[in-house]
């Protein structure tokens, strides 16, 4: 019988330890997935231009290209919007040719320079929640762009500034270098075009951006 | 927050305009010179036979005028004589009434288009006392810097009512050799080459 008391009060005494570990800090959800919080990324990409960019005006890939973001990441929502800037140029060098036009013979080097600095509004759509380590993402993005188009005959320039409507979609993930840290890596893929036309560019900018970046974000 | 986003983006957006970059920097010299030519589609240039050139280069430089015989205005002079020669002309003196007038300026700190040129031409040694006549197709690139300018003027038929020569071709060079006598030959030769319906 006390054999018997022995194990029941063991079982209750182990039990009641057990209730009292159960709501353990650690399980807890990280802040980050019960408040909003803001994000910021910088990062630099190698953008290709695609289409009829790249057929009729240039055509080489660049890696002068950097941006910065700020976003919002909702709670209780895969949503994240944000605002982000960027520049990226693009540059290509032609051999000396002739360029006939009407009545008129031009003998030169072209040089050909493309700049734009988009700022968009962006939403992010996330597949995994915000406590995972690995965060990928899609991203919509739309805003406007200064671009720069510049043709230099030589030393003469040909130049056209203009602010174009800009748009984008991407595939991206964020990596935490920590569980539940503050900073982590932004590995991006992304289509932006614009509606920019002038001169060479007949049917607005289209490239392919291929970023890595670093984020840092709190609440 | 507000005012830390804004302050973040307009950092940044200063910051990125500053990394502006300078396409032409590594040009070379030779590469950065730019021949135009213009040529006039009505013209029969296997009609003209003779031609001559000015004893000296005009230089216009904000809105005053003279004439130079540097060392590097007697090589291009030079050059535009064989080559119009090489293309089948004959060189006569101004007394002899050439069918072609060539004349040659070099321009500095003007902003002169062909429109208003024909004001610079009065003194054009030939002894016919005519002005000088630009179509109307005339196109130039507009920049500050100094270039040479080649004009081609038919003498053989001048316009009687409004008393004009007629351009029948010019040329311009432009670039930042073209004071370097290193330059002549490539310059005035590119011009001719690109020009191959002067040929006779």
């Amino acid at each position: 019988m006390k054999k018997v008391l022995f194990v029941a009060l063991f079982a209750a005494l182990f039990s009641t330890v057990q209730a009292q570990d159960a709501p353990k800090l650690y399980t807890l959800p990280s802040p980050f997935e019960r408040y909003t919080h803001f994000l910021a990324t910088a990062r630099m990409s190698g953008a290709a231009p695609v289409g009829s960019f790249s057929n009729s005006f240039i055509d080489k890939a660049s890696l002068r290209n950097f941006s910065i973001s700020i976003e919002w990441v909702l709670r209780n929502s895969p949503l994240s919007v944000g605002a982000e800037l960027g520049t990226s140029y693009f540059q290509k060098r032609l051999p000396r040719a002739l360029y006939v036009s009407g009545n008129e013979t031009l003998s030169a080097v072209q040089t050909r320079s493309f700049t734009q600095n988009p700022l968009q509004l962006f939403v992010n759509y996330h597949f995994l929640n915000k406590s995972s380590m690995i965060q990928p993402y899609a991203q919509l993005s739309g805003g406007i762009s200064i671009a720069d188009y510049s043709l230099y005959y030589g030393t003469l320039v040909e130049q056209k500034q203009k602010v174009a409507p800009a748009y984008g979609i991407g595939l991206g993930s964020k990596f935490l270098f920590k569980k539940d840290g503050s900073l982590g890596a932004d590995v991006r893929v992304k289509y932006e075009g614009t509606t920019f036309k002038y001169g060479y560019i007949d049917n607005g900018t289209s490239t392919i951006n291929a970023s890595v970046g670093l984020f840092y974000r709190w609440w | 927050m507000t005012k830390v986003f804004s302050l973040i983006f307009l950092t940044a957006l200063i910051g990125l305009s500053s990394c502006t970059k300078d396409p032409i920097k590594d040009l070379t010299t030779e590469d950065s010179l730019v021949y135009i030519t213009n040529r006039d589609t009505s013209a029969n240039y296997k009609a003209y036979k003779t031609f001559s050139v000015v004893d000296s280069v005009t230089v216009i430089e904000n809105n005053r005028r003279g004439a130079a015989l540097l060392e590097i205005d007697r090589d291009v002079l030079t050059r535009i004589i064989s080559n119009m020669k090489s293309m089948g002309y004959v060189q006569v003196t101004p007394d002899q009434k050439p069918d072609l007038g060539i004349n040659v300026s070099w321009i500095t700190n003007s902003q002169i288009n062909v429109t208003t040129m024909p004001s610079y031409w009065g003194g054009y040694g030939y002894g016919y006392g005519y002005g000088f006549g630009y179509p109307s197709y005339y196109q130039y690139y507009q920049t500050s810097e100094s270039y040479w300018h080649v004009s081609m003027v038919d003498f053989k038929n001048p316009n009687t009512v409004d008393k004009t020569f007629k351009v029948v071709w010019d040329a311009q060079i432009r670039g930042s050799g073209i004071g370097s006598r290193e330059f002549v030959n490539t310059m005035i030769d590119s011009i001719y080459a690109q020009s191959g319906y002067l040929k006779k």
